[in-house]
């Protein structure tokens, strides 16, 4: 395991993240998506943390999980705000700021 | 040996797991898969020497993020869109353009890193980032940014409420 390997996978999982945000419709998967994109970074940054043997990547990677925490409390307050309000989360209908 | 081994296994539980959150229909299992996900990622934390790092993994995202995800995603009662609904083709074409865009960025991220990172001076794993050491910068030379994400945290958990909270009536 080298840190090729570790970023290869970070950019794998990101990847799939990105492609899924885009190509999904039910919002709280695309919550769920932003998750996986959160985690492939907190990964990179691991790896880079050991390669150059310190401990900022991982005082940076309680950064980003207690942002990802605060970031999942206020969506699935906003989901279930929406939900109330428009009784679906297809992302597909919802669609008061188009053109 | 082992360590590749183990890396290779749990690298492909937490990729598999991650496409079955794309892949899956019914949100419960997307939510379950995810879960599978952060495991695997949480492995591959210990793997790597950060077992503070993996015990964090474990206790906030998927002792409190998913059951959040889950409680909500129950409590709705959301279900999947139909098999066979037509993809949107701007959501295809996005969805490469995000791919092919973390792939260059990848790519010049690593040309930088090779650039500024003299050859050979990591390698070895680091013996153990054990707790006292991490609670040491995160307390001293990180204190402003650990106290900020406190507020944060909280400005998040009030806001969330806000939100949520059901509009009275102006009678």
């Amino acid at each position: 395991m080298s840190l090729e390997h570790v970023v290869g996978l970070g950019i794998v999982l990101f990847s799939i993240g990105a492609a899924g945000f885009f190509l999904l419709s039910n919002t709280v998967v695309l919550l769920l998506c932003i998750e996986v994109m959160l985690n492939a970074v907190n990964l990179i940054l691991a790896g880079f943390s050991r390669y150059l043997h310190g401990t900022e990547g991982q005082v940076y990677i309680f950064m980003i999980m207690t942002v990802a925490a605060a970031e999942a409390a206020v969506g699935l307050a906003i989901l279930v705000a929406l939900y109330r309000l428009l009784k679906t989360l297809d992302m597909s209908r919802i669609n008061f700021l188009k053109g | 040996m082992i360590e590749t081994i183990l890396f290779w296994v749990l690298a492909l539980a937490a990729v598999a797991s991650a496409l079955c959150v794309v892949v899956l229909r019914n949100p419960v299992n997307s939510v379950m898969a995810l879960l599978a996900a952060m495991l695997a990622t949480a492995g591959l934390y210990a793997l790597m020497g950060a077992t503070v790092v993996a015990l964090f993994q474990v206790i906030v995202y998927i002792g409190a993020v998913l059951v959040l995800f889950l409680f909500v995603v129950m409590l709705l009662n959301i279900k999947g869109p139909a098999a066979g609904t037509p993809r949107n083709p701007a959501a295809v074409a996005a969805s490469a353009a995000a791919v092919g865009l973390t792939a260059g960025m990848a790519w010049l991220g690593w040309r930088a890193v090779n650039l500024s990172i003299p050859a050979g001076a990591g390698g070895g794993l680091r013996p153990e980032a054990g707790v006292a050491e991490i609670a040491l910068e995160l307390f001293t030379r990180h204190l402003l940014v650990f106290e900020l994400t406190s507020v944060l945290l909280l400005a998040a958990a009030v806001g969330a409420a806000l939100i949520t909270r059901k509009e009275k009536d102006p009678s």
